[in-house]
């Protein structure tokens, strides 16, 4: 959990984690705004009355004026739930809270019946929660009217069986049949037991506050704490919904400690550093998206706000970044954790650290407030404090010394602060040397920032040396944390170089014929690209220098190959290029006339051989006559079939259906043309003996 | 019996090789609504903190369920069928998940068709960035390395290390980042990555301005930073071949209430906008990675001769013939109409034969009519719609 809430604060505050020092800012008008758009509903009901008190309580301590029918929603349940006889504990209890709130209009004969409904449960309970709400409902009873006597006259009692139910370390058990202690229940049960002591007839034996001091000074030993100084209370029992953690352990303890405090006769000592951690604790959680969470935490803080002893003050900074060019002033702003007015104060300058090493110069300077914003303002920055970056230290001393027992600001308070300025760039040159000697070959000089579009070519046995300075605005030799000179060859390829200082001078002088495995042998176009940067440098800036012309060796066969570049991805989909079958071209043919003559020419042989058979006198007289005339037209007939089936073969059927149909035929073909042959044979056989 | 040649033609045996064959696994269109995503948390407090993301998650039907990354009951699968249909990591700093949920649990998870959003930090664990790099996504190597910008933040009264970027590089595709433009620049806060240039399935939707490079704001730079200028993607999607979706952002900030309420203004720019672009970016980028945008289906395909309407089973050469095929997108809610003109029909054996880019009707019916070649075997009709954002449509029919 320690290491999960890490990155909760980590991703919350999105604070840089390399400081030891944070910044919290009391709750401000983000707040505001969140709350109404979260704890706005539909129909301007919540869900139960116990949520309904906490958005009013949340409304309530926000200062935003609650919507007149939330008002009459809440106040019908309220009413019908303090009228009803049957209503349980719990719900009485949050009634209360909610008319308490609301100030409903309420029959005040109801008061007298829950008043001793809720001492007899008062005097049967056994768990702390039933302890809880029986006190809490009476002490709202109390601060309702004033007609109902609330005092209870077995106050020793109570709070003994309420301090069984702790643990030696401060923790409390929700009821004796459950081993487990949490923090939250210890909140619980303080909160309670100032109820008890508020509402006692009679003074409460001194040993006994004595050892609930103790508990409370264990319970904070347990406290889990930051770098930072963020304390909260851890809590190992994460209940299924998530609404249990540190944040509503640690409200509860601080509402417990904050109830306490009020009505406890002597100081209860509570460390103020840590209640100042608590404070910093739901402050650093910023705006929680959830309204159980922005309960949690504005009940808290406005608990903090009023708890007695130790009311922890808030110093913060609107603007951690200061501009010396612009001479932004150091603003400082003291006030409590809801963003009320703090008493009066001063703050003082203690020490300036650099950022990154242990040198302090020790400054102890006052800083001169300002009645009209609130704020303490540091006029002029220490003249040793150039750009860059540092942690200052700053320190509250109240005007009037009894306010050191009220408030508690926990000592010094460092807070990061990036000093920013105008970096002056000057004797900015580029130039092309010779490798052996060293002599300048052409060398230009360069405009940074600001335009300029150098044209310089070299070969692989020249040297390129690009050097500029760099002074802050007290004079002093700057160094960025980006100062990147790139290569861009035609193809994609980026070469990144850093330049590196030498001594008063950034200078950096490329080698190219160390180079030119790294350059991949590639010759041509190189842009140049000059990036100079820093978070404390105002006018960093990237800047296209020109391109070179680089003549470089052709690649030996084993060079590494440039690794490939991406492919832009818009140009990776997209319609393809339509497609469309070219169709042969049908062959050339002669005139249909010719084509025509040709088939009359083929066709004349036929009609010549008919004319033939008929000059010959070619007769049919043979042809069976009678029943084998039916034989020898059936054979006919059947050759016919075959040949046609053979066109039908050509233009539509397929081989199987072919032979199948052509077996068929064949048989029949065989029948008839026996019959047919057989009558013949006989007749030329009788011919032949007559 | 020498048996003529028959006019051979086209065997149409008409069966459908792969008619949207992906769809099924992860988006079903019958039960679109009331998905259910499971989300790791590295803390419960993330919850409250990012509320704004999730609850514009929860309105629009989505089932959350949410775990710490380390809860031991965390399983994505019972009895081989999986129990959720989305997953989002938002523990960066997870070693290790609890439950039965591994590395290899994951990818299996988006290789089912599921989709995954990313959310990794500086500092993020050898977890996440190996998941990442299955995914073909390289985070910086350097665990302390952030990206910084010093010519491309986002001025702050607060914030002096330059390592709040507001970014305005966007991918241009309206399917991605919806129609409404984004005019807020974004504020990004995390760890750079790099893409594989030989990948194209990812797609670098956020990408980082020339001036950017990523490295520990706090030590002094004697070598070049690994990552620098726009070739840093801070966002980036994945659409693999199954159409999963996967989002991986650099920044667990970027989803978070503070940076969706912040406002902005990029240094070097007068515009200074009340609000950042993230919440924009975040819920169109989601509707996306959840399929409510960009999902299209084809249906109703359907080819004949023309002047016929039964479809034949074979076509001859020089036949003219009709192809129409219906496609539609998801609106989140209901199947529109696609409408775009650039859908192409390929007539294809080995290779193309015929490509013809589709008419559209606009109301989502794609219809074109071409001579069939005069090439004799078995040929398909096949659409292959690939645009950036959407799904890819693959279907043939023979």
């Amino acid at each position: 959990m320690d290491r999960n809430l890490g990155i909760l604060v980590a991703a919350l505050l999105l604070v840089a984690s390399t400081c030891e020092s944070a910044i919290f800012n009391p709750v401000s008008e983000s707040h505001r705004s969140a709350a109404s758009e979260l704890l706005s509903s539909a129909d301007g009901s919540f869900g139960s009355l116990e949520e309904t008190y906490e958005a009013l309580k949340t409304f309530e301590v926000l200062g935003i004026e609650k919507k007149p029918d939330i008002r009459t929603s809440a106040c019908v349940s309220a009413v019908k739930i303090l009228s009803s006889t049957s209503s349980a504990l719990k719900d009485l209890f949050h009634a209360l809270r909610v008319n308490g709130v609301l100030k409903c209009e309420l029959n005040d004969q109801a008061f007298p019946g829950i008043g001793s409904k809720l001492k007899d449960s008062l005097n049967g309970a056994s768990s702390l929660l039933d302890f809880y709400y029986s006190i809490g409902g009476l002490i709202l009873i109390k601060d309702q009217t004033s007609e109902v006597d609330v005092h209870i006259s077995d106050a020793d009692r109570i709070f003994r069986s309420i301090k069984a139910l702790s643990q030696s370390d401060g923790r409390w058990r929700l009821n004796s049949n459950n081993p487990e202690s949490s923090n939250d229940a210890a909140g619980i049960a303080l909160e309670a037991l100032s109820g008890v002591i508020s509402l006692a007839s009679s003074e409460i034996d001194s040993s006994l506050i004595a050892t609930l001091k103790n508990d409370i000074s264990k319970l904070f030993d347990g406290v889990e704490k930051y770098d930072d100084g963020t304390c909260y209370f851890d809590e190992k029992l994460v209940d299924a919904h998530g609404h249990k953690g540190p944040l509503s352990a640690s409200a509860s303890i601080v509402r417990g400690i904050t109830a306490l405090a009020a009505v406890s006769s002597e100081n209860l000592n509570l460390p103020g550093e840590k209640v100042l951690g608590l404070a910093k604790f739901f402050l650093g959680i910023g705006i929680p998206g959830s309204a159980k969470d922005l309960y949690y935490q504005i009940d808290a803080l406005s608990c903090l706000e009023s708890i007695r002893g130790s009311v922890p003050l808030i110093l913060s900074l609107p603007a951690t970044v200061l501009s010396v060019t612009k001479k932004d002033q150091l603003k400082v702003k003291v006030s409590t954790v809801l963003g009320s007015a703090a008493p009066p104060l001063s703050v003082k300058l203690m020490q300036i650290f650099v950022s990154g090493s242990k040198d302090a110069s020790v400054i102890d300077q006052k800083l001169k407030f300002d009645p009209e914003n609130s704020v303490h303002v540091l006029e002029t920055l220490p003249t040793n404090v150039d750009v860059g970056n540092y942690i200052f230290s700053f320190e509250i001393i109240f005007d009037e010394p009894e306010h050191k027992n009220k408030y508690a600001t926990g000592g010094r308070t460092r807070v990061p602060i990036h000093v920013t300025g105008v970096i002056k760039i000057d004797s900015a040159e580029i130039a092309i040397l010779e490798n052996d000697l060293g002599s300048v070959e052409t060398q230009k000089k360069l405009d940074l920032p600001g335009e300029s579009a150098v044209a310089l070519s070299a070969n692989h046995l020249q040297k390129l040396r690009l050097s500029f300075r760099l002074t802050t605005p007290s004079g002093q030799v700057f160094k960025p944390h980006q100062a990147f000179l790139k290569l861009k060859h035609d193809s994609g390829v980026e070469h990144i170089f850093v330049v590196a200082n030498s001594g008063k001078k950034f200078e950096i002088i490329l080698d190219f014929l160390g180079l030119v495995d790294k350059f991949f042998y590639l010759s041509g176009t190189y842009d140049l690209q000059l990036t100079v940067g820093d978070s404390v440098m105002e006018n960093s800036f990237l800047q296209p220098l020109g391109h070179i012309e680089l003549d470089l060796p052709e690649a030996p066969e084993k060079a590494a190959r440039p690794p490939p570049q991406p492919v832009d991805m818009y140009s990776r989909y997209g319609p393809k290029a339509e497609i469309s079958h070219i169709f042969r071209v049908p062959e050339k043919r002669p005139p249909r006339e010719l084509s025509l003559a040709f088939f009359g020419l083929v066709i004349l042989p036929f009609f010549g051989f008919l004319a033939g058979l008929f000059h010959l006198r070619a007769n049919l007289k043979n042809f069976p006559k009678s029943i084998h005339a039916t034989f020898a037209i059936l054979f006919h007939l059947g050759i016919a079939a075959v040949l046609s089936l053979y066109a039908l073969f050509w233009f539509k059927l397929d081989l199987f259906t072919t032979l199948k149909t052509l077996g068929l035929l064949g048989i029949f073909l065989m029948f008839v043309g026996h019959k047919t042959l057989s009558h013949l044979a006989s007749t030329s056989a009788k011919l032949k003996t007559t | 019996m020498a048996a003529p040649k028959s006019v051979a033609v086209f065997f149409a045996v008409l069966n459908l090789i792969s008619l949207l064959p992906f769809i099924a696994f992860s988006f079903s269109p019958d039960q679109p609504t009331d998905r259910k995503i499971l989300v790791l948390l590295d803390d419960l407090s993330l919850k409250s903190s990012h509320s704004i993301f999730f609850n514009t998650l929860q309105s629009r039907g989505f089932d959350l369920d949410f775990k710490l990354a380390d809860d031991p009951s965390i399983a994505v699968k019972r009895y081989g069928q999986y129990l959720y249909d989305g997953l989002v990591l938002f523990s960066p700093s997870a070693d290790r998940f609890g439950g039965s949920l591994n590395i290899e649990g994951v990818l299996d998870f988006v290789d089912s068709g599921h989709d995954l959003i990313l959310a990794g930090d500086s500092n993020a664990s050898d977890l996440i960035r190996n998941i990442a790099a299955e995914c073909g996504v390289e985070f910086d190597e350097d665990t302390s390395a952030m990206v910084i910008d010093h010519a491309g933040y986002a001025v702050s009264e607060t914030e002096g290390d330059h390592t709040l970027i507001a970014s305005d590089e966007f991918i241009q595709s309206d399917v991605i980042l919806g129609s409404k433009k984004l005019e807020a620049p974004v504020l990004f806060k995390g760890i750079g990555h790099s893409l594989n240039p030989e990948n194209s399935l990812v797609l670098k939707v956020l990408s980082a301005s020339s001036s950017a490079y990523s490295a520990n704001p706090t030590s002094k730079l004697s070598n070049p930073p690994s990552l620098t200028g726009t070739s840093i993607s801070l966002v980036s999607v994945v659409q693999a071949r199954n159409n999963a979706r996967i989002m991986i952002s650099g920044s667990l900030g970027l989803f978070s209430n503070r940076l969706f309420r912040s406002g902005v203004q990029k240094i070097g720019s007068l515009n200074k906008y009340e609000k950042s672009g993230n919440e924009q970016f975040v819920t169109e980028l989601s509707k996306w990675i959840f399929h409510e945008r960009g999902h299209l289906k084809a249906v109703h395909l359907k080819h004949n001769k023309i002047g016929e309407t039964e479809e034949p089973s074979i076509y001859r050469i020089n036949d003219d013939l009709e192809f129409s095929v219906e496609i539609f997108e998801w609106s989140g809610t209901s199947w529109v109409p696609y409408v775009a003109n650039d859908v192409q029909v390929q007539f294809y054996m080995m290779s193309p034969y015929v490509l013809k880019t589709l008419s559209t009707n606009q109301k989502g019916l794609y219809h074109t009519s071409f001579k069939v070649p005069d090439v004799y075997g078995v040929f398909q009709f096949k659409i292959e719609y690939q645009r950036l954002g959407y799904t890819t449509l693959s279907l043939s029919k023979q």
